[in-house]
């Protein structure tokens, strides 16, 4: 198994994700179901952290094939770069559908704003992401050409193309002085004190530490967690985008996105599967459900595991080795 | 200006070499990594409070926030001694450096600003829109205190004149530490 290997695993969620959400998304704006579109920016929300990882392993993958006889590396960037801006879309349209989430959840329906943001950011994030699946298959599928430039893109695929980033100068601008690391890392550290104290305080009230304080209007410390984690995805890729060859061949960086998908698992359960209805019940002094404490044992664990595994990425470059790929 | 001596002598020392060259897990990384987890619980809790004074999770009862001040000073009981041994791995990347001295004065006056929410705002004779309106100056200059503290910290990974005695900083890009 190498980067390749992962990439052609994980590829195909962002781009059918994507599709699916914005389907049910606008299916539920005809049929007026507030279901459906619960149901809708869950998908994306999903495929928002799903994209995560599909970005990293295809960066990694560029790094295991590039060189190799009849693998074009024009090709690469121009995949790389619809990637770079599907991504950003993506997850845009992630936090979108968080919000909605969160509001719905205030007030049984989304803001206005929030509705037609979404529609807005999914349906141009279909669209980059579509691009980027064919730009990512003419690397490899010579019979898709269509075009004199190795690319199967039409017109609008290369108006875009004039408006993504290019990779090496996206890069480059990322890692052009140490103060660029420098602010990256400090607001990171930011992300993260929002992070523990708000999911700290909210999961420790559920173990049972803290049962004076009600739940219900503790959970309004929740945005500030989201918050924070928004803070971190963004310095956290903005800082691996300016040197991914630092992190692509690190066991405590993979691990580290291993325990960020996990996270984000243990937050579905928590909230979809009615652990979340029950915990909000719980007034000053009650104690919480035996399954409650498991999920916020379990939620405390993996953000200490990220903080861990974060600190030891500087150690562990190296310890996956490069040349067997 | 010359380095002092001494800074040498305590980078000679077994502990300080120790730390800085061991191969085993528990060396220079660990005690970095219980830095930040101390870190992340002193200034997390106190943030959880700022932002309660502040208008934030308007519902919860203040009075139900006060043994996070534990969990605050759980994480400074982790960051003195683990900040000390970062100290003696590296004192002349610390004590050259005028933001390290910056980095302390920051950390006291946050702690004094910390303690006096405790102590002002957490005053059981007051009521709970009383205890809001006392802590809202204390609160804001908390969180901009924090921040301060944090970013000086940071920037001691990208400031510094001499890694060890005698030996110039070559500090390289991508320096998280």
């Amino acid at each position: 198994m190498n980067f390749a290997h992962l990439h052609l695993l994980l590829n195909h969620f962002p781009v059918i994700g994507a599709i699916i959400g914005v389907g049910l998304f606008v299916a539920s704006l005809f049929k007026q179901s507030g279901d459906l579109r619960r149901s809708s920016l869950i998908v994306l929300a999903v495929m928002a952290l799903l994209t995560i990882p599909t970005f990293l392993s295809g960066t990694g993958a560029q790094l295991t094939i590039a060189g190799r006889p009849g693998v074009s590396d024009a090709l690469i960037q121009r995949h790389e770069g619809a990637a770079i801006l599907a991504f950003w879309f993506m997850e845009v349209t992630g936090a979108l559908a968080v919000v909605g989430l969160w509001q719905t959840h205030r007030t049984s329906r989304p803001a206005r704003w929030n509705v037609l943001a979404v529609l807005l950011f999914s349906l141009v994030t279909v669209g980059l992401m579509a691009r980027t699946g064919n730009t990512g298959g003419d690397i490899r599928h010579p019979e898709l050409w269509t075009s004199p430039d190795g690319t199967s893109e039409g017109k609008i695929g290369s108006i875009v193309h004039i408006f993504e980033p290019t990779p090496a100068k996206y890069s480059h601008d990322l890692v052009f002085t140490k103060w660029t690391t420098a602010v990256l890392m400090d607001l990171h550290f930011f992300g993260l004190v929002l992070v523990i104290g708000t999911v700290g305080v909210l999961n420790l009230r559920i173990l049972g530490v803290g049962k004076q304080m009600p739940f219900a209007p503790l959970h309004r410390f929740l945005p500030w967690a989201m918050g924070g984690l928004a803070i971190n995805v963004i310095t956290g890729m903005l800082a691996y985008s300016g040197s991914p060859e630092l992190y692509n061949y690190d066991a405590a960086f993979w691990l580290k996105i291993v325990a960020l998908l996990l996270l984000g698992f243990n937050l579905c359960v928590f909230y979809l599967t009615g652990i979340f209805t029950r915990v909000e019940r719980l007034g000053a002094g009650d104690n919480a459900p035996m399954v409650a404490k498991l999920i916020a044992g379990s939620s405390l664990f993996f953000w200490f595991a990220i903080i861990v595994l974060g600190r030891y990425i500087q150690l562990a470059g190296g310890t996956i080795p490069s040349g067997s790929n | 200006m010359a380095v002092p001596e001494i800074l040498n002598t305590v980078e000679q020392s077994g502990l300080s070499m120790w730390i800085r060259n061991t191969d085993s897990l528990f060396g220079f990384y660990f005690i970095l990594l219980l830095h930040t987890i101390g870190l992340s619980l002193l200034v997390g809790a106190s943030v959880v409070v700022d932002l309660r004074i502040l208008g934030v999770a308007p519902d919860l009862p203040l009075k139900s926030l006060k043994w996070l001040f534990r969990v605050m000073w759980a994480g400074f009981f982790i960051n003195a001694p683990t900040g000390l041994l970062l100290l003696i791995s590296y004192p002349t990347k610390a004590l050259t450096n005028p933001d390290f001295y910056i980095k302390l004065s920051l950390i006291g006056i946050s702690l004094v600003v910390m303690q006096k929410i405790k102590t002002r705002v957490f005053d059981d004779s007051l009521s709970e829109p009383d205890m809001v309106a006392r802590g809202k100056t204390m609160a804001k200059y908390s969180l901009a205190l924090w921040a301060a503290s944090i970013t000086a910290g940071r920037l001691l990974a990208y400031t510094y004149t001499y890694l060890l005695y005698g030996v110039y900083a070559v500090v390289t890009l991508n320096t998280h530490i």
